[in-house]
């Protein structure tokens, strides 16, 4: 076991108690949430936007419809399951072979890593926001029975999230190869897609929070999220049945715990047969090593279509990107909305870059090798930007031309002058971010999907600079003159190029100063030496460290304006006097609040940049 | 210099004489509060096999690390054949040849595949790097690795791909992190010819190990590394002053516990 003292009380003369089995892990999770709190401000932001969104889930239920309810309380589960297999939820996790080696039951170990599960930020506002049943209950009927019911049951709901939480991290998160892979993106892509989609029919929202459909709320009864209202309502059924999904999902996990303790055997694939190359070694012409192109950029640009092919999950993002992108544009057209349709690919490019954004943590102290050759973090740098697009172009094209012939009322213009600009950002931008953001994975020979080096935010700097690039063509073609949209076509050429070299030299930049940095940040052996920021007010360290000073201003100030300002007008719609949009009305009060999500933004990413150029501290 | 020589020869010598193959003064590095490197002085001669030898945390891999540009050291001066690695760092890149330990490599790829993507990186020709990855893969017994993905690859594989790619470029300096670690007796023996070969047609080799016995015999010189600082430099009949090396080593750097005492409940 390598969590320090938690360790110790695992490692004796005997078995160990099941109550030190069930509680060792726990602490350990304590331990592990208390130092990433203290090390990265990323999970107390994450709490932040959590609770925000259960207040006004709870906000909801008193006032709110049932059946919607249900939908949102479910989805919020669905959610808590999915997205941690993209966005790195695996990590600081105790895992069922980090019990390994200890002498531990099955029973104990599978009910001490749930508990510890359910340490962390996640439960905690998942169990917040759940509490909108009982309240809801308690609003609609206010029989304390039907409270205490609502209540049991969204305690079984929040299980459900639990234990499926912990079950989909390590079954679908350690199926390996590439048909686990391209499985794991389909489905994430799926639910995400059907997510995107509600998002993108705006209408439909309000239709949902106003009352559910009779067509929809007839599904209901089907749907695990409904359970605890309709248990309240009186029935016994729904009770009964989401108390069998819990027994069945508690099983499942159970089984999967002593498979790895027991059997001593894990999901990781089966390595080759000693006897029988994977690879053959020589190349179309007898070469050893097969077909590479001439020069540096293209040796790396090489490597990355191999890895690109090869690795289990950059096939699984690839394979998200897609699906997420189609179904996005295309599912809309089910209610009769084909305006998303040509779109497709430009969304898929999109989301590419944004699941690229953590490739370099992927790869671990790989970087290694273009340090210690001359020119070689240039090559780098190009190479990977040159892979990428190699790779998603004709995904993009092929998307894009597929989307045109399936909505011909849709003018495609608009799409088509977007998406070299989204191509020429996506290309580049997720480069540096990744090396501006490096969040290496515990293994890098066999890493599953729980270890996703994808964070939110490096997610939404790789595709915001899409978004900021798209945004010259569209602007030209909201505001230029009618019948100018060949220019905008050009505009979008001239911003993916400027994309490129803009991201292009932010990564060289970075990787030609900081490099070392960043190797040592991939292997994780080493911490760099802290940025000293002194607690009080010194002219002189100002001076020499303008750029960290600005940055901690920014990164402090930046979000103001994105959630007060912005956030808390658009989803709370609340008022106040200091807050600038609270004093409008209409579509002056929401682009306000917009605008100052924009601002704020641009502030954040501003200070983010100037923190990852921030001065080396002194030795 | 001999007493007597003339001044004028005295600085013919001195201009013919070749610069050291890797120079190190004052070199530095602090992590945190742990100073890793304090103050290393370090020349390895052009056409020598120089070892660095240490206790577990002594300074060594940082110190090679430094040489290398993969950490950047706090203070001091590196030069590699005559070029300051600090600030010409292309030009003492492409004199070198680098076999780190502990660091991931393209897991993807094949061993043969990650021969070409080096001699890619390095702008060989396409003759020249299938000349070489094929001779590479057929002297140091790479033909299994060369087809399987390094992931699925063995450690000691994995350092003889990784001591292929740092030999591909023909490079002037060695410098090799643990060389022999995980490498099986027939692969070392072959391992160690080749290098042999290499230094001696004037290549320079510098390598960090733990097998006292290694440095015996293959190495010129040593430098024994402890707490970040230099214990002991010179030939290595020098260092070991009469005594087996290993002994001479612990004298040097001082066993911490001797390993008779304490541990009761072990021994029964």
């Amino acid at each position: 076991m390598s969590a320090g003292t938690a360790g110790t009380a695992l490692v004796g003369t005997g078995p160990v108690s099941a109550a030190g089995a069930i509680g060792t892990p726990a602490r350990m999770r304590a331990v592990m949430l208390r130092r990433s709190l203290r090390e990265n401000p990323g999970p107390a932001v994450a709490a932040l936007t959590g609770l925000l969104a259960a207040a006004w889930l709870i906000r909801y239920a008193v006032h709110g419809e049932g059946d919607t309810l249900s939908i949102l309380a479910g989805t919020w589960v669905l959610g808590w399951i999915v997205l941690p297999l993209m966005l790195g939820g695996g990590r600081g996790r105790v895992r069922p072979s980090h019990l390994r080696l200890e002498p531990v039951g099955s029973l104990p170990a599978a009910a001490g890593l749930l508990i510890a599960s359910a340490v962390g930020i996640g439960p905690l506002v998942s169990l917040v926001a759940l509490a909108a049943l009982p309240v809801h209950a308690a609003a609609s009927s206010g029989s304390p029975g039907a409270v205490l019911t609502a209540g049991l049951g969204a305690l079984l709901l929040w299980l459900t999230g639990l234990i499926g939480s912990a079950l989909a991290l390590e079954a679908i998160g350690h199926a390996g190869g590439p048909a686990g892979a391209v499985l794991t993106g389909t489905f994430t892509g799926t639910v995400m897609g059907l997510f995107g989609s509600v998002w993108a029919v705006a209408p439909w929202i309000t239709e949902l929070l106003a009352g559910t459909p009779e067509h929809i709320a007839r599904w209901l009864v089907y749907f695990p999220g409904s359970w605890p209202l309709s248990a309240a309502g009186g029935a016994a059924g729904p009770f009964l049945a989401l108390l069998a999904v819990v027994a069945v999902a508690a099983g499942g996990y159970f089984a999967l715990v002593r498979r790895t303790l027991v059997a001593r055997s894990s999901w990781r694939p089966r390595l080759p047969h000693a006897a029988k190359p994977a690879v053959t070694t020589a190349g179309p012409r007898g070469i050893p090593g097969g077909r590479w192109g001439p020069g540096p950029v293209w040796a790396v640009a090489g490597r990355e279509s191999r890895t690109w092919a090869r690795h289990p999950l950059r096939l699984q993002y690839l394979t998200f990107a897609v699906v997420y992108g189609a179904l996005l544009a295309g599912l809309p057209m089910l209610a009769g909305t084909e305006v998303l349709v040509p779109w497709a690919g430009v969304l898929t490019a999109l989301w590419a870059a944004a699941m690229s954004a953590g490739l370099i943590g992927l790869d671990g102290t790989a970087l290694w090798m273009p340090l210690t050759m001359p020119g070689g973090e240039r090559a780098e740098v190009r190479g990977r930007a040159l892979a990428w697009l190699l790779l998603v172009t004709p995904i993009a094209l092929l998307l894009t031309v597929a989307g045109v012939l399936l909505a011909p009322d849709v003018d495609p213009l608009p799409a088509l002058a977007v998406l070299p600009a989204v191509l020429g950002a996506g290309a580049t931008l997720p480069v540096w971010v990744s090396l501006l953001r490096v969040r290496p994975v515990p293994d890098v020979r066999h890493p599953t999907s729980a270890d996703n080096p994808t964070d939110i935010v490096s997610a939404l700097v790789a595709s915001g600079g899409g978004l900021v690039a798209a945004a010259v063509p569209m602007a030209w073609l909201i505001w230029g003159p009618d019948g100018t949209g060949g220019v905008a076509a050009l505009l979008g050429i001239a911003a993916g190029v400027a994309a490129w070299f803009g991201g292009a030299w932010l990564a060289d930049d970075r990787l030609a100063n900081r490099g070392a940095e960043v190797l040592t940040a991939a292997g994780q052996r080493t911490r760099p030496p802290e940025t000293v920021i002194p607690m009080r007010i010194d002219a002189a360290w100002y001076r020499e460290n303008r750029a960290t000073a600005w940055a901690l201003i920014l990164l402090t100030v930046g979000w103001v304006p994105v959630v007060p300002q912005g956030l808390m007008v658009l989803v709370l719609d609340i008022s106040g006097g200091w807050i600038v949009a609270s004093h409008l009305t209409g579509p002056a009060r929401t682009g306000t609040a917009v605008a100052m999500v924009a601002l704020g933004g641009a502030m954040l990413l501003t200070g983010l940049v100037l923190w990852g150029r921030r001065p080396r501290p002194a030795p | 210099m001999p007493r007597g020589t003339p001044a004028c020869l005295a600085l013919i010598t001195l201009t013919a004489m070749p610069p050291p193959a890797l120079e190190i003064r004052q070199l530095r590095k602090t992590f945190g509060t742990f100073r890793a490197v304090d103050g290393i002085d370090l020349t390895v001669r052009q056409g020598t096999f120089h070892g660095i030898v240490g206790p577990n945390g002594a300074g060594k891999s940082t110190t090679i690390g430094m040489a290398v540009g993969l950490i950047v050291p706090d203070a001091g001066e590196i030069t590699v054949l005559g070029h300051d690695a600090l600030r010409d760092r292309a030009a003492a890149r492409a004199l070198t040849g680098v076999l780190p330990d502990g660091l991931d490599l393209p897991e993807r790829l094949t061993g043969a595949e990650l021969l070409r993507y080096s001699a890619g990186l390095r702008g060989l020709s396409r003759a020249a790097a299938a000349e070489r990855v094929t001779e590479l893969i057929e002297v140091l017994g790479l033909a299994k690795a060369a087809a399987t993905p390094l992931a699925d690859c063995s450690t000691g594989n994995r350092k003889k791909v990784g001591l292929a790619q740092a030999l591909l470029h023909a490079p002037r300096l060695l410098v090799l992190d643990e060389p022999f670690e995980a490498v099986d007796p027939v692969s070392a023996a072959s391992i160690r010819r080749v290098l042999r070969r290499f230094v001696d047609s004037g290549g320079t080799c510098v390598l960090s190990t733990h097998s006292m016995m290694l440095v015996e015999q293959m190495c010129d010189e040593v430098t024994v590394i402890h707490q970040g600082t230099v214990v002991a430099a010179g030939t290595v009949a020098e260092v070991a002053g009469g005594l087996p090396l290993e002994d001479r080593f612990v004298e040097l750097v001082g066993a911490e516990t001797t390993g008779t005492d304490g541990l009761s409940w072990l021994v029964r």
